[in-house]
């Protein structure tokens, strides 16, 4: 079991949860280490005092700031602590909200929550139920790492899930982007209608077991082929251009990729093996049918 | 205009839009660097090699993958780069779901699409049919030598882009010791814990709420800067409430016609004190 992040007390009105934090989720990339070539034995990162030149053990780490004229204003992590003590350790909710407003732009890092004793995890599975009931997600705030969060609480399974969600000010604003968009340029009704017709042949439910991450997959595979003193052919970088703008011809790939979206469907059900008809690849203009 | 990280495709069928994508985020932290607490300089990472023990220059260090304790398979950065695909700055799109299915510990980092050359009537196409069927377009792509699954979907103006973990990415429950409780809340409990939910029902305004802790923490860097001491904060343990019933109805007779919490939230230190109004006393904390 991993290790915990955080410790502290979960607040609800006047009652309080002492709970640890876990991480949600785990880095699953390949990791690699740095190995010293000639030798190939392992490379340690050091912190070295720049001025005394010497190993500086963690216990003699502090946090520093720099201020315009080029001082520093070294923090330990009391002086962090004293800048907020209530909400350095304590979560404290303060509204409950639709799940559904919470737009996914403002989520951050899933963490779990965890009741810290058997006297804890009775207000823990009370405020798990209260919420479960009410159908509501819990918004609060608290600081770990240095930063404050605001977090949204939600029962996921037996548990209790925080995420922290970025503040208004990080979230920068869409209407810069929106700006960008030609106004002149608009869609016809009749290709919002085909793009909504290709939108529901792809609609599946979302299982997210379904997709794999390939690239760790195939990374892996050169790890064991290259373990076994084969040897890795690497491809030409292809640096081929992006493919051609459809613009010209919108309505064509609309609707080609639907005949060949239905025509694989159907074939499906017949339990057929899916094949692109010859008819659909001719028509493509410039479209080019890669997908 | 904020600058592109990546140009290129978002496919589905064959209909190919031209996007370019922009950190739809950016973060606030306050920069602050690991420094020497003795005397004050900086810290330097050094790359030091074990059994050599002395400084190695960065020409000299190769990327190993450890297959067993101590034991390195040991890959050049082209074969690294073999596994990231064509390289084909391609969005394919596979499938479309119902955003409301997407459990929200799956999405990563939000970006804005915005329409590439030539690109504008098909963006605008695009935008309004997810927005329209309320669909979610689920994808992939390559993005910095890593293969990401996306999610593209339609915000009011513009379409927003996610990466998102994958699956196995998620820690399962079951790694976890669950402590259950001896015995489970009452229906008292549970009735009256829904009441307070209600009290503190409200809807989800963002710019309600905002990082007062980073500005505690510039004051603190002033006053620090300015010679001051800080006095340590008080121990905050917080033992576990036991009469839990009492507690609850004491939290809604307390709610009770009280102020709305949110804007700034419970003041530090204090549950009761209404609002913080000196800068000094949200630094100084403990009370």
């Amino acid at each position: 079991m991993a290790r915990p992040l955080w410790s502290g007390s979960l607040s609800f009105g006047l009652v309080n949860v002492p709970v640890v934090l876990y991480s949600a989720v785990r880095d699953r990339s390949v990791r690699f280490n740095q190995l010293h070539e000639p030798d190939g034995s392992p490379i340690e990162t050091r912190r070295m005092c720049a001025h005394e030149q010497r190993e500086v053990p963690w216990e003699e780490i502090a946090k520093g700031y720099e201020l315009d004229d080029g001082r520093w204003v070294l923090l330990s992590d009391a002086d962090l602590d004293s800048a907020a003590p209530r909400k350095s350790h304590t979560i404290d909710i303060e509204s409950f909200v639709e799940e559904r407003e919470i737009d996914p732009l403002y989520l951050d890092r899933p963490y779990l929550l965890v009741a810290e004793s058997e006297s804890a995890a009775r207000a823990y599975a009370l405020l798990g139920e209260a919420m479960r009931r009410s159908g509501k997600v819990a918004l609060g705030r608290f600081v770990l790492r240095a930063k404050e969060h605001l977090v949204s609480i939600r029962p996921r399974g037996e548990m209790l899930t925080l995420t922290t969600m970025r503040f208004h000010d990080e979230v920068r604003v869409s209407a810069e982007i929106a700006d960008e968009i030609d106004a002149a340029a608009t869609p016809t009704h009749e290709q919002i209608e085909n793009a909504m017709a290709i939108i529901e042949e792809l609609e599946v439910q979302f299982d997210p077991t379904r997709y794999r991450d390939e690239h760790r997959a195939h990374l892996e595979r050169i790890i064991k082929r290259k373990q076994k003193g084969q040897k890795i052919s690497v491809p030409v970088a292809d640096e081929s251009k992006p493919p051609a703008p459809t613009a010209p011809d919108l309505m064509g790939a609309l609707e080609q990729s639907l005949a060949r979206i239905r025509g694989e469907n159907a074939s499906k059900k017949k339990g057929k093996k899916t094949r692109t008809s010859e008819r659909d690849a001719d028509r493509s203009g410039s479209g080019s049918p890669r997908a | 205009m904020p600058r592109s990280l990546w140009n290129g495709t978002i496919a589905f069928g064959l209909v190919r839009v031209p996007v370019k994508l922009h950190s739809a985020t950016e973060s606030k932290r306050i920069p602050l660097r690991e420094r020497h607490a003795t005397d004050g300089a900086a810290i330097e990472h050094r790359r030091i090699c074990a059994k050599e023990d002395r400084e190695i220059p960065y020409s000299e260090i190769v990327k190993g993958f450890e297959v067993s304790s101590g034991s390195f398979v040991v890959l050049s950065k082209e074969e690294i780069a073999a596994a990231d695909g064509s390289g084909a700055h391609v969005v394919e799109i596979e499938h479309f779901v119902n955003g409301e299915q997407i459990d929200p510990v799956y999405y990563e980092r939000a970006y804005y699409l915005s329409p590439g050359k030539f690109g504008d009537e098909s963006y605008r196409m695009l935008h309004a049919a997810l927005k329209r069927s309320g669909r979610v377009g689920i994808g992939r792509f390559v993005f910095h030598n890593k293969a990401h699954l996306v999610a593209v979907r339609a915000l009011e103006d513009v379409i927003a882009m996610h990466t998102m973990r994958f699956a196995d990415e998620i820690v399962p429950e079951s790694e976890f010791e669950i402590v259950t409780p001896q015995k489970d809340p009452s229906k008292l409990e549970v009735d009256t814990a829904q009441l307070l939910v209600s009290q503190l029902d409200s809807s989800f305004e963002p710019d309600a709420y905002n990082d007062t802790y980073r500005e505690a923490v510039m004051q603190l860097i002033e006053r620090k800067a300015r010679g001051e001491a800080i006095e340590a904060p008080e121990s905050q343990q917080v033992a576990p409430t036991g009469d839990l019933l009492s507690a609850l109805r004491a939290s809604l007779e307390q709610h009770d016609g009280a102020r709305r919490p949110g804007a700034d939230g419970s003041p530090d230190g204090s549950h009761s004190s209404g609002r913080v109004v000196g800068k000094r006393s949200r630094t100084r904390g403990g009370h």
